[in-house]
């Protein structure tokens, strides 16, 4: 049986007449990494909500069909069985800073403290998460006098320590620089292959055509499209229906219509679109000095 | 930005390394007795003899005067010019001042309260110069205060500033729109409103997503917490809690006894 296992999902927040989620079906495999695109609005939020039991033991609300997680229903446990398998991280890091610590390294000591970790445990998981995610040196800072992208990554590391079995991300490198972007999505890359499932909503398709097992889309809350990211991220349903795509998909698209774009699949990444056009285009002499 | 709602000075003295409780304990002896003792002059000792001092062998003897001159003293001095005019006891009048009378108890009296007021603020200031709040939170938890409760105050401290200094985003936002902030009092007043609503609408907003961010790491799970501070709690600072309590109740019935 799937690790993750949502079928027939449909849900309505409290005083909202049309439904979030509609009639979802959705298997994940232990190990995989999801990633979710689409529209605002679209559902992406909710369904990460779903996915780590705050839909609907937080918000409350209407769900139909059933949701399964880790061998967990969400219909016959509590939000504190959940925590302790999924961990969620989401858009804002502002919000994430618990407020209650004074250090990095205490900020992300609070979720061990709070399910009862033993203290020298807690010592040590903490240092090899802040190592893990390349914030070691910011572990005596006030979690406060951080920069947007450097709260992200704490919020990250303080739900990465508490070695959850499935792992929910909410564009979590919105506020990150391109090298921040890369340096994370590797880690969860490599958490995965460890055996952490992962599902993260992330509008940087470039990135995710190069780490995501597969590729969900979603739209006014049903999937879309499903499958391979580089069959979903270029097809054409996805560029007609509003959804964010790769400008090197784009543009090999424009220039498929000229006939200047010889290849079969269309690029998502920049070394994707290097090499195709470099069939069709006479590359320069002297590329070296001319640049 | 760094600004935090905290007096904590980082120093490494005999007080710092007092368990938060005992300190707690201290503070509330030292009120104790300044209000119930057997002798007048107790509480200008207590200040004299016990506060101050205490101040240098915690190492925060500069703060704590800064603190004492700028706001414990005039707030003393204050009450002290209140009570003395308006105490109507006595008859030993020693001077008038159109229709009110200054006695000589009165006086007294005033004296006695300001001093009062002298040791239960400086007491306060001294303990939270040399307590750092979540190290007394995480204390307070482990003997049983719930832990929502500590966490209240705790971000509290951190999450005020920060609302601070949104706040004053918003302001620069709505003048470089051509909001007109300066003027008479009413045109302030009216001003402050095209600041309230995104401060307070977005602050409840937040409250939603920090519930769920420290739910997510298991805030309100119902497994036994641990702290990854250990704080200690010696042997002398038991056998101090229990000698402050006693001094206690010793003042207190001489102070029964001797009236």
């Amino acid at each position: 049986m799937a690790f993750i296992n949502l079928q027939n999902v449909t849900y309505k927040y409290p005083l909202i007449k049309t439904p979030v989620l509609q009639d979802i079906n959705l298997q994940i495999d232990e190990g995989e990494f999801v990633a979710v695109i689409g529209p605002n609005g679209a559902g992406k939020s909710t369904l990460c909500y779903t996915l780590a039991g705050f839909v609907p033991h937080f918000f409350k609300g209407e769900i139909s069909g059933s949701v399964e997680v880790a061998g967990m229903e969400s219909s016959k446990s509590t939000l504190d069985e959940w925590i302790l398998n999924v961990g969620l991280a989401f858009q804002n890091p502002f919000n994430q800073i618990s407020g209650a610590k004074y250090t990095v390294f205490e900020e992300i000591a609070f979720g061990l403290e709070n399910i009862g970790t033993p203290r020298e445990e807690i010592k040590s998981r903490v240092q090899e998460a802040l190592k893990l995610t390349g914030i070691l040196d910011l572990a005596d800072r006030s979690p406060y006098s951080l920069s947007g992208g450097q709260q992200q990554r704490v919020a990250l590391t303080s739900i990465l320590v508490m070695q959850p079995r499935l792992l929910v991300l909410d564009e979590p490198t919105s506020q990150m620089d391109p090298i921040g972007t890369r340096e994370v999505f590797g880690v969860i890359r490599k958490m995965a292959e460890g055996g952490m499932t992962v599902v993260m909503v992330e509008h940087k398709v470039e990135w995710i055509a190069q780490f995501a097992d597969r590729v969900i889309a979603l739209k006014d809350g049903s999937i879309f499209l499903e499958g391979k990211p580089h069959e979903v991220l270029t097809s054409d349903a996805l560029a007609e229906n509003g959804f964010g795509i790769s400008r090197y998909t784009s543009t090999a698209r424009q220039a498929k219509k000229q006939g200047l774009w010889k290849k079969d699949r269309l690029p998502v990444t920049l070394d994707e679109a290097v090499e195709g056009f470099a069939l069709t285009l006479p590359s320069p002499e002297g590329r070296g000095q001319s640049r | 930005m760094h600004e935090r709602l905290s007096f904590y000075i980082k120093r490494d003295s005999v007080i710092h390394r007092l368990n938060p409780l005992t300190k707690l304990t201290l503070v509330l002896t030292l009120i104790l007795l300044s209000f119930f003792n057997p002798w007048y002059w107790t509480p200008h000792l207590l200040v004299l003899l016990a506060i101050t001092p205490l101040s240098f062998v915690g190492k925060v003897g500069a703060e704590y005067f800064k603190t004492a001159l700028r706001l414990i003293l005039p707030a003393a001095s204050f009450l002290f010019l209140m009570q003395a005019f308006f105490q109507p006891v006595g008859v030993d009048v020693i001077f008038k001042f159109y229709f009110l009378d200054v006695t000589r108890e009165s006086l007294m009296f005033a004296f006695s309260n300001a001093m009062r007021v002298f040791v239960m603020v400086s007491a306060f200031t001294l303990f939270l110069l040399t307590t750092h709040p979540s190290e007394l939170m995480s204390d307070l938890t482990r003997r049983g205060l719930p832990g929502q409760f500590s966490y209240v105050i705790i971000s509290t401290l951190q999450i005020l500033p920060q609302i601070q200094a949104k706040a004053q985003t918003i302001i620069s936002a709505q003048r470089s729109r051509g909001l007109d902030t300066e003027g008479g009092f009413f045109k302030r007043a009216g001003s402050l409103v095209p600041l309230v609503g995104p401060l307070v609408l977005g602050s409840l907003v937040e409250v939603e997503e920090r519930a769920i961010a420290i739910e997510a790491r298991g805030f309100t799970s119902k497994s036994q917490k641990t702290s990854l501070h250990e704080i200690p709690d010696t042997g002398f600072d038991q056998a101090l809690r229990w000698s402050l309590v006693i001094l206690v109740i010793i003042s207190i019935t001489l102070k029964l006894w001797l009236s």
